[in-house]
């Protein structure tokens, strides 16, 4: 029952898993993309109260979940190299970090265009820009600190503890719209209930969330392979699989 | 809707278009770096491979 378990701590094996998945998870990310952006920029209806400026969340929200997705993958993948001693998941650490680091970027870029005309500002010391700008910088310690050490299961190790404790930030930016006053809006799709959009709106954001997944995902095949044939350079199999 | 009213996004074109063009560009900006990144370490494994071609052992530990 474990065994596909077991054959995810094999490099070889998830080198070559890697390059099978990578053109699907792409051509899938590209389909549901392309829909959600069409739907969502031409065919939804523009918000009552926000206009069209609303359709920023098509890029916003999608950018905004992956970068927690990704940091709570992140922390996963290095508890699971962490406790055992499994290398792939430092690996799958590593080609994560800046995937999400680069998501964080933009949700931050893109919330603080749609603040402007929402709020009269581009930034705000609000709960939930402050905790996503802190999970940027986690991102950019996490890298640092991996590449601060000359030896690099120490940087593995010392980025997996720093990714685990800095996971609590994940809670904390998603439910800082409950907990604090904010001048961010409620959830609208992940809530209690139904999400609070009529599907002509949902369908476009829900395409372009399954897309940036995939999208995830075929990014992460790619630097996968690249940090396992980084780690495994003395590795026999390594001669076949570079040479082919 | 057309094409000036789709452009003009309803007075919001210089807040809408910025967003979608920094995300399509941190989309793009991912996948280069990602084949960059594989297509580096495939060039280091070869010439690995080439400086050291007595020293390869199996190494299959997970």
């Amino acid at each position: 029952m474990w065994t596909w378990f077991y054959r995810l701590a094999s490099p070889p094996y998830v080198y070559r898993v890697a390059a099978a998945l990578m053109p699907w998870f792409l051509g899938v990310a590209v389909l549901m993309i392309g829909y959600g952006v069409i739907d969502g920029l031409v065919f939804a209806p523009p918000d009552y109260q926000q206009g069209d400026a609303f359709r920023i969340i098509y890029v916003h929200a999608p950018s905004a979940w992956m970068s927690m997705f990704i940091y709570s993958t992140m922390a996963v993948a290095g508890a699971i190299g962490l406790i055992w001693r499994i290398k792939m998941g430092h690996a799958v650490a590593a080609a994560s970090a800046p995937i999400g680091a680069s998501f964080t970027l933009a949700g931050l870029v893109t919330g603080s265009l749609w603040g402007r005309p929402m709020w009269g500002t581009y930034w705000a010391w609000d709960p939930r820009l402050t905790s996503e700008l802190i999970l940027l910088f986690l991102y950019v310690g996490v890298m640092s600190l991996r590449s601060a050490f000359e030896d690099s299961g120490r940087g593995d190790r010392a980025a997996a503890l720093l990714a685990i404790v800095g996971v609590i930030n994940v809670p904390i930016i998603h439910f800082s719209v409950l907990w604090w006053n904010s001048l961010h809006q409620g959830a609208t799709v992940a809530r209690f209930g139904m999400p609070a959009m009529p599907g002509s709106m949902l369908w476009p954001l829900l395409s372009n969330l399954l897309g940036f997944m995939c999208f995830y995902g075929a990014v992460l095949c790619l630097r996968l392979r690249g940090e396992i044939l980084n780690r495994e350079r003395q590795a026999t199999w390594v001669r076949e699989a570079v040479k082919s | 809707m057309s094409a000036g009213a789709f452009w003009s996004m309803g007075g919001y074109a210089r807040y809408v278009w910025p967003c979608f063009a920094f995300v399509c560009t941190v989309l793009v900006w991912n996948l280069w770096s990602a084949r960059r990144f594989h297509l580096e370490a495939r060039k280091r494994a070869l010439r690995n491979l080439a400086m050291n071609p007595a020293e390869q052992a199996g190494n299959h530990q997970p």
